[in-house]
């Protein structure tokens, strides 16, 4: 018994120890996982550095003028942090944009307009910048606020619009129907019932998954699309960079 | 025009609301003290994130054979190809994957071939693809072959093409039958030649009874069309009677699109090679809360180990709104080692009771 009970407390002891190595050995693995992705972020906050300060002179050539619209897609969480958001548009009316659509599926950021618009100086809406005020000074910039039922939504009631048309009209035959519902009466349709913004030439979306989370999708058939990451770690020279090689994109459009 | 031609779905259409992400199981993988040798607690396992090379090279080489049988290799799907794996959790792997196969021209370029080279690689690629989807348990594939812009390619080009389809469907419909492969078209085909039509009109209607896997090509194909046609059948019913104009929703749309041909019309995964940031115009309405995975790689050279990543990309992502980013990436490859040696500790169920009261 007693050499029973001597085996027992030395396998007592050895099972300790080996859950002690154990921890050590998960806890190097937590630290080598963290230095790992310490580095990175180093890394991207000296570039991001270098970039905002005009050390890497290429992002100083930038054609803003290639970016005529940009969207903004935020994950409805993070849309409650307005204050990030407004930091956000600031950059891009130093950067030189002038369009923006501010995107996010349950209208946070439609609620939080005349609060944004409010924070900045020098914003107005785009429903309300008339062709006069298309070519904008460089530090303005016109706001387009979008949310979930400006896409599907949209899309249904311009098919209501169009229905009631080919319904007007007497419509019978297929030929009738290729007539009213085309791509282009589409168009006209979502204007009519207030989706009036252009297709972005560029998308950028905040947030931890990597979807345009129901952007208006008739708006994206060319858009390049970027994730971006959280908003809480957005960095200007990330922003600048992605601007950047946006500007370097060639477009065949498929042909 | 498609809508004519497509067969009806076998299962009810989806519709469920939009809004509704398709959801995400994070990795976690339990493993009982019981089940653990000793030994195998102190070691430490391969994680996501982790695959070794030579492993993928090998995988690589069972499935690019030498040159000279690849010119007669059909679809084979024997057990040469691999299990899922490893580093794949096959209760989070996604239904529905969509696919643009972008930079063929690019890839034969780069090699100083003629572009119908890069075009026949692309075909060898889509092969590939077509076996790891069956094998790892994904059930809808959904090809981004040729866009209603690619229509304005030169002349040449177009019927190459035209060609390289044609001879593509009539080598592989004995396999996709022999396999129970469903074979589904979806965009405006009446633009094809008439002898492809007929080829397509004619796989569509042999397999679709077959329920192993689907595999979705998107020919002549818009996502803005998809919209306009779905809105051109309503209004068919519309003036029969069956609906009034005002009853018109999203879920009456949806159930009209052409890629209701599926059970599972809403992919979980978009892959677009060659680098390029964009969905081009396809499937504009569908894709709202698909995961978008951008690869550097050409389509010719988009293969098992390039799949692997976008797949483990997507399982590590997380799905649901809430905390991600580094943190979250860490926690799910290290969860696994992490739930191991927690369980190492736990005492396991062979102690005696004052064994398990003492530790």
């Amino acid at each position: 018994m007693d050499f029973r009970d001597t085996m027992q407390k030395v396998y007592s002891w050895a099972c300790q120890i080996g859950n002690l190595g154990l921890w050590i050995i998960w806890l190097l693995i937590h630290f080598a996982v963290d230095l790992w992705y310490f580095a990175l972020h180093i890394a991207c906050a000296i570039e991001s550095y270098l970039i905002s300060s005009g050390i890497l002179k290429r992002y100083k050539a930038l054609d803003i003028d290639k970016l005529r619209y940009l969207a903004i897609v935020i994950e409805s969480e993070e849309a409650y942090h307005i204050p990030a958001v407004i930091q956000l548009l600031q950059w891009l009316v130093d950067i030189g944009v002038k369009h923006v659509c501010l995107y996010d599926a349950e209208g946070i950021l439609k609620k939080s307009k005349e609060s944004i618009l409010g924070k900045l100086n020098n914003a107005t809406l785009f429903e309300e910048a008339g062709e006069s005020n298309l070519l904008l000074d460089h530090k303005h910039i016109t706001l387009e606020f979008a949310s979930f039922p400006d896409g599907k939504e949209a899309v249904a009631k311009a098919a209501n619009l169009l229905f009631m048309k080919y319904v007007k009209l007497g419509g019978s035959g297929k030929i009738q129907e290729e007539k009213i519902f085309t791509e282009a009466h589409m168009s006209e349709a979502l204007r009519a019932v207030g989706c009036k913004g252009p297709e972005p030439d560029l998308l950028f979306v905040y947030g931890p998954v990597r979807c345009h989370l129901g952007f208006p999708a008739w708006r994206i058939r060319y858009t390049e699309i970027v994730h971006m990451g959280r908003l809480k770690s957005m960095r200007y020279g990330s922003l600048l960079k992605a601007i950047y090689k946006f500007t370097m994109v060639r477009q065949n459009y498929g042909s | 025009m498609i809508s004519s031609l497509s067969p009806q779905p076998l299962i009810k259409p989806n519709t469920g609301t939009t809004l509704s992400p398709i959801p995400h199981v994070q990795n976690q993988r339990f493993k009982l003290a019981s089940h653990v040798c000793p030994s195998e607690l102190l070691s430490i396992r391969k994680r996501p994130g982790s695959a070794c090379a030579a492993t993928t090279q090998h995988r690589r080489y069972l499935l690019f054979p030498a040159e000279e049988e690849e010119e007669e290799r059909e679809v084979k799907f024997t057990s040469d190809a691999p299990a899922l794996a490893e580093e794949l959790q096959r209760e989070s792997m996604p239904r529905h994957v969509a696919v643009i196969m972008d930079g063929n021209r690019r890839w034969a370029h780069l090699r100083g071939l003629p572009v119908g080279s890069g075009y026949e690689a692309g075909v060898k690629s889509l092969k590939t693809l077509v076996e790891l989807c069956c094998k790892w348990g994904i059930r809808v594939l959904t090809v981004f072959a040729f866009s209603s812009d690619n229509w304005f390619r030169p002349e040449v080009e177009v019927e190459f093409l035209m060609s390289l389809l044609e001879s593509g469907v009539k080598e592989e419909k004995e396999s996709f039958i022999r396999e129970r492969i469903r074979i589904s078209v979806i965009g405006d085909t009446s633009k094809l030649p008439k002898r492809l039509e007929e080829l397509v009109i004619n796989v569509v209607e042999t397999t679709k009874n077959n329920t192993r896997f689907q595999l979705i090509v998107a020919v002549s194909y818009s996502g803005q069309y998809d919209l306009v046609q779905a809105c051109q059948r309503i209004a068919m019913k519309v003036k029969d009677g069956l609906i009034e104009p005002n009853d018109v929703s999203e879920s009456l749309i949806e159930q009209e699109l052409e890629t209701n041909c599926t059970e599972f019309p809403y992919p979980d995964l978009l892959i677009r090679t060659s680098g390029e940031l964009r969905i081009s115009n396809f499937m504009l309405w569908q894709l709202a809360y698909t995961e978008l995975f951008f690869s550097q790689s050409l389509w010719p050279d988009f293969g098992e180990a390039e799949f692997l990543e976008a797949l483990k990309s997507f399982q590590q992502r997380r799905r649901h709104y809430g905390s991600g980013g580094v943190s979250s990436e860490f926690a799910n490859s290290c969860y696994v080692v992490y739930i191991e040696l927690f369980f190492a500790q736990s005492p396991r169920p062979d102690f005696s009771e004052a064994e398990f009261l003492e530790s």
